[in-house]
């Protein structure tokens, strides 16, 4: 037995190896057509080697799967456009990870130039001193911000103040199963926006194998549903103009997304699919699900893994409000400080080449981020996409039509990521038949609780 | 009870060490000579005592220290809190839930991991041929890491893509909701737990059940017992050490089972699975409180420490040696 | 007859049941996203593409020498320091011994995670991050393994020990030309369980490694999953694939060895 057993391993240890070098064949193949780029980079790479001009980068990242790769083959392709800095990329984990290893190395040798940041991470970045403010660079330089895309500065702006570079944006949006609305004769090409449209849409959706709509276990959908009714999260306009003190969530605007989640969840027209992004995806897919809220990054492999046609579109809003718009996500590029200005520099040509039209084109159409540069969205390569998936266009719509106030802008709190934690525990809590006006005051306690906390322990 | 046991033991199984108390008696020696043992000792305890005292106790120590503290962003004792952090999780039903849901995964691990595992054993106990193969494939669980096993399981618990649901879907039952439902999700973390805990529990049995006398059972199967009896009356008395030994360890275990909640639920839904060892790292790694990380990783301590005693008090009677 | 039947029916059941997991994990590996999603037991056409997507994606292979450099590293000095107190603690007697033991055992009960905080802190002003030390330093001493040689060595008869002291030999040389050669099962059982753990180290290596030079292979799994977009699980399971099957090889062929070494130790 242990002999079919090695003999198992040693044969699947050969196949991968031929798959290994399978590979190796086919970039030589392409090489010898016309001088690819990896094999640029691999001369570049020589060269950093032996020249001690090149000036060595770090750049820490949170984006593993397929978006790592994406990243990884972005960096190559900076590192391959010029050769006084190389670029490299170390992946940390999920962005909590991340995070907790930025706090720890923050201020000593070990801490990276380039930092990737989730957006709660940003006020903590801000005060942690571990930083360079990018205001600094573009004042320097003279870059003109302006040219990017302005609701998705303004999250990264605090007191007029630009603290990191955007990197990878999304915002969530509705996502439906087109056929489904036809079967249940519902209107594709009209579909609902308001809470009571969908909670109607949800009913005549659910049958015995579909739930009528779903929403991830992720605190970052609720915050929509809160900013779009103009509500903020924190009080000081957000954070924004001071420490928050406590949170604002437990208004009206809460309760009615919290009654909305549950109404239909008591009618049976909502179903709870956990905390991974996964399986709610793959529900959608399967068809077990007919609406849901997903991330605009998502929007392609959405369409591509779905047997039907999917249907895009802005995120629901209470009845009572016009809708506000949304509030960006994903993360942004900081600058560590207490590096070497020539360290800095290379950091700032990287970002600065990274919003450039042609790369945010490139980065668009290769992740579903949005583009950070409103252009990349003219050139050719965007465009072609955009006619074979007409559907990307719905979440730049939004985030354009998006009303600029302390609300859309986001909340700037240090505790954020565990705000968020009570948020999803309160939500579960609701589904699983807590009453609406209890479950949210527990996510309000227990986020004012860990502000409280905060506070106290930075006085 | 030790003891008595070693009473009965003829000379030739007489330790060393017990010879070494013999010559220690007759002997007299000099104040250096006495103290000669000592050293030794120190030398040769010394690297465990030092690694010991830097990555478990001084660590400890400090989480007591820091269990009295809020602590600033940067992770450093800022504010001195008296007791807070300990009453404060005392009111919390965050915390009792964590408890609830701790013990409750013990009890749901520890009997079935042990059963099954024995179960196993007495099965790959059995003189057949091939048996090599089975008994392989029995510890193979042994060989996985908690990341890809947890891995794994997350995948066949896929609420739609999963084959477990496929499985059910296709005999005609409803698909489960594994990490979706909150008394669903702990029973799922507990069958991967108990999967991945077979393996070593399996290997022990079995050295175990290898070590009985094959004269016992000869003898009774000359008074005609059958095979339940056998067991019942041979088999468990005589497996008890390792039977406790598996019990302990798995019991330790099954308080510190961290990497297949953070892969299969995060602690949720609703926290129904945020065990003690989870609570702690979240509140420490994700939201950056290392004082009440502290304290609760302090009472999972003390908690542990005063079952476990209580465990060798009463457990251990139970036992026989032989 | 029938007896053995019922006992193949029951081993086999058994097994399934058991080595499930693990053959679906490989079977998915070979499958496309098509199959994946159609909830197949099999492939249809089984691919190599996801171990090609692997080896391409991540640098498993020097993930893979990592994690071996540190399982061994690692393996080794929990032997020798394990060795070392446990010999103390089955020839030597001294007062207090007891006590002294019983702190050892008392780090049995520390879980590992509570004392990550500190222990992170202590690297860092170590200096040792992104080391091999950090992976393989802390994990030297092992209660575990003190106690498991101890019980060993408790075994060594009463001759040898009258031998050696005729030949004259100090404390050292009776430690490794007798005692040592004697519990030789007990070390291999040693070695083979902490070489498992270590190996399949998942949060400590994240925390102390920024770069990839010392990471070991659990990192690369985990790198192998995304959150925004979706993940690709004929990859992962790939991946999952290549992480285990040192471990599976090494169990399988030690399998034996461990058996009876931590049956002795678990008995005595």
């Amino acid at each position: 037995m242990k002999k079919t057993l090695f003999f198992m391993s040693v044969s699947l240890l050969t196949l991968a190896a031929c798959a290994s070098n399978e590979e190796g064949e086919t970039n030589e193949a392409e090489a010898e057509g016309e001088a690819s780029a990896e094999e640029v980079d691999e001369e570049t790479n020589n060269e950093a080697e032996i020249s001690e001009e090149v000036v060595e980068i770090e750049f820490w990242h949170g984006m593993g799967g397929g978006l790592g790769d994406t990243l990884e083959a972005l960096v190559d392709d900076y590192n391959a456009s010029q050769e006084e800095f190389h670029i490299t990329p170390e992946y940390q984990g999920s962005y909590e990870e991340l995070l907790t290893q930025f706090r720890t190395v923050g201020g000593t040798e070990t801490a990276p130039a380039l930092v990737q940041m989730f957006e709660v991470g940003t006020k903590y970045m801000i005060e942690s001193g571990y930083i360079t403010p990018v205001q600094e660079w573009i004042d320097k330089d003279g870059y003109d911000v302006t040219q990017l895309e302005e609701n998705i500065l303004s999250y990264y702006t605090v007191e007029d103040e630009l603290y990191s570079m955007p990197f990878n944006s999304s915002t969530p949006a509705l996502y439906f199963n087109k056929d489904m609305f036809e079967e249940a004769g519902l209107d594709p090409e009209n579909p609902p926006r308001t809470f009571s449209e969908i909670k109607e849409a949800a009913e005549k959706l659910t049958d015995e194998d579909t739930y009528g709509f779903s929403m991830l276990g992720h605190g970052w959908f609720f915050e929509q549903l809160i900013a779009t009714q103009s509500a903020d999260y924190v009080d000081q306009e957000n954070g924004r103009t001071a420490d928050a003190t406590e949170v604002l969530f437990g208004g009206e605007e809460g309760l009615r997304a919290y009654e909305w989640l549950n109404e239909m969840n008591e009618a049976g027209t909502f179903e709870y699919y956990g905390r991974d992004w996964d399986d709610l995806r793959a529900a959608f897919q399967t068809e077990n699900v007919a609406m849901y809220m997903d991330s605009s990054a998502g929007t392609k492999d959405a369409i591509n893994n779905a047997g039907f046609e999917v249907g895009v579109s802005f995120i629901p809003h209470a009845d009572e409000i016009d809708p506000n718009g949304v509030v960006i996500g994903g993360a942004s590029v900081w600058m560590g400080s207490g590096i070497s200005e020539e360290e800095q520099q290379g950091a700032w040509e990287f970002m600065k080449w990274f919003n450039q039209p042609e790369v945010q084109a490139e980065w668009h159409v290769n992740t579903g981020y949005f583009a950070t540069h409103p252009e990349a969205y003219n050139e050719p390569v965007v465009e072609g996409e955009h006619e074979e998936y007409p559907q990307l266009r719905v979440p730049i719509e939004q985030l354009q039509a998006t009303v600029p106030s302390s609300a859309t802008q986001g909340a700037l709190i240090t505790v954020f990521p565990e705000s968020r934690e009570q948020v999803v525990t309160s939500l579960e809590e609701l589904y699983q038949g807590t009453s609406p006006e209890d479950a949210l005051q527990m996510a309000v306690e227990g986020s004012n609780r860990a502000i409280e906390v905060s506070e106290r322990a930075s006085e | 009870m030790k003891q008595q046991a070693a009473d009965i033991l003829d000379t030739k199984t007489l330790t060393v060490q017990d010879a070494i108390d013999k010559y220690k008696v007759a002997s007299t020696k000099t104040w250096w000579q006495k103290t000669g043992n000592y050293r030794i000792a120190f030398l040769y305890l010394l690297p465990s005592l030092l690694l010991f005292s830097v990555f478990m106790f001084y660590p400890m120590i400090y989480s007591l220290y820091l269990s009295f503290f809020f602590t600033d962003a940067q992770g450093t004792a800022s504010a001195f809190v008296g007791w807070e952090n300990y009453t404060y999780l005392f009111q919390s039903a965050a915390f009792r839930n964590s408890v609830g849901v701790t013990l409750l995964f013990v009890l749901y691990t520890v009997p079935s991991s042990v059963i099954i595992a024995l179960f196993l054993a007495l099965l790959a106990n059995e003189k057949l041929r091939g048996i090599g193969l089975y008994r392989t494939i029995f510890a193979s669980t042994l060989g996985m890491s908690v990341a890809a096993s947890a891995v794994i399981w997350l995948f066949m618990f896929h609420p739609t893509a999963g084959i477990l649901n496929a499985a059910l879907t296709s005999i005609n039952l409803p698909a489960l909701s594994w990490l979706q439902d909150s008394t669903m999700a702990l029973v799922s973390v507990a069958i991967t737990t108990i999967w991945m805990n077979t393996g070593f529990s399996f290997l022990i049995l079995l050295g175990g059940l290898q070590n009985i006398d094959e004269h016992l059972y000869e003898s009774a199967r000359i008074d005609g017992a059958g095979y339940f009896y056998r067991l019942r009356r041979i088999t468990v008395p005589m497996l008890s050490p390792t039977l406790f030994f598996i019990i302990t360890i798995t019991f330790i275990n099954s308080f510190q089972s961290f990497g297949q909640v953070d892969i299969l639920t995060g602690g949720g839904p609703a926290e129904a699975t945020n065990l003690i060892i989870y609570s702690i790292y979240k509140e420490a790694f994700i939201y950056y409180q290392f004082g009440p990380a502290s304290a609760q990783a302090i009472i999972l301590f003390g908690a542990v420490l005063l079952l476990t005693l209580l465990q060798f008090k009463f457990g251990e009677k139970k036992v026989h040696y032989q | 007859m029938k007896r053995k039947m019922i006992l193949y029916a029951l081993l086999t059941l058994a097994a399934f049941v058991m080595f499930f997991p693990i053959m679906y994990a490989f079977s998915v590996s070979f499958m496309t996203s098509e199959d994946i999603l159609s909830r197949r037991l099999l492939p249809s056409s089984p691919t190599l593409d996801n171990y090609r997507d692997v080896l391409v994606s991540v640098p498993i292979l020097h993930y893979l020498m990592n994690s071996f450099i540190v399982a061994s590293t690692a393996t080794l000095g929990m032997l020798i320091v394990s060795a070392l107190a446990a010999f103390i603690f089955a020839f030597i007697p001294f007062k207090g011994r007891q006590a002294v033991f019983l702190l050892f055992i008392s780090t049995l009960l520390i879980p590992w995670e509570a004392t990550m905080i500190p222990n992170f802190f202590t690297i860092q002003s170590l200096g040792w991050m992104n080391n091999y030390l950090a992976l393989t330093i802390p994990f030297f001493a092992l209660a575990f393994g003190t106690f498991l040689l101890r019980q060993h060595f408790k075994t060594v008869p009463q001759e040898l020990y009258e031998a050696a002291q005729v030949e004259g030999l100090s404390n050292f040389q009776f430690f490794y030309k007798v005692v040592v050669p004697y519990a030789k099962t007990s070390f291999v059982t040693l070695g083979i369980f902490g070489f498992l753990t270590t190996w399949n180290m998942y949060l400590w290596p994240l925390l102390v490694t920024t770069n990839d030079t010392v990471r070991t292979v659990q990192i690369g799994l985990r790198r192998l999953q995304a959150d925004e977009v979706a993940t690709n699980w004929g990859l992962v399971m790939a991946g999952v694939i290549l992480v285990i099957i040192p471990t599976l090889i090494l169990l399988a062929a030690g399998q034996k060895q461990l058996q009876k070494g931590l049956a002795k130790g678990a008995i005595k």
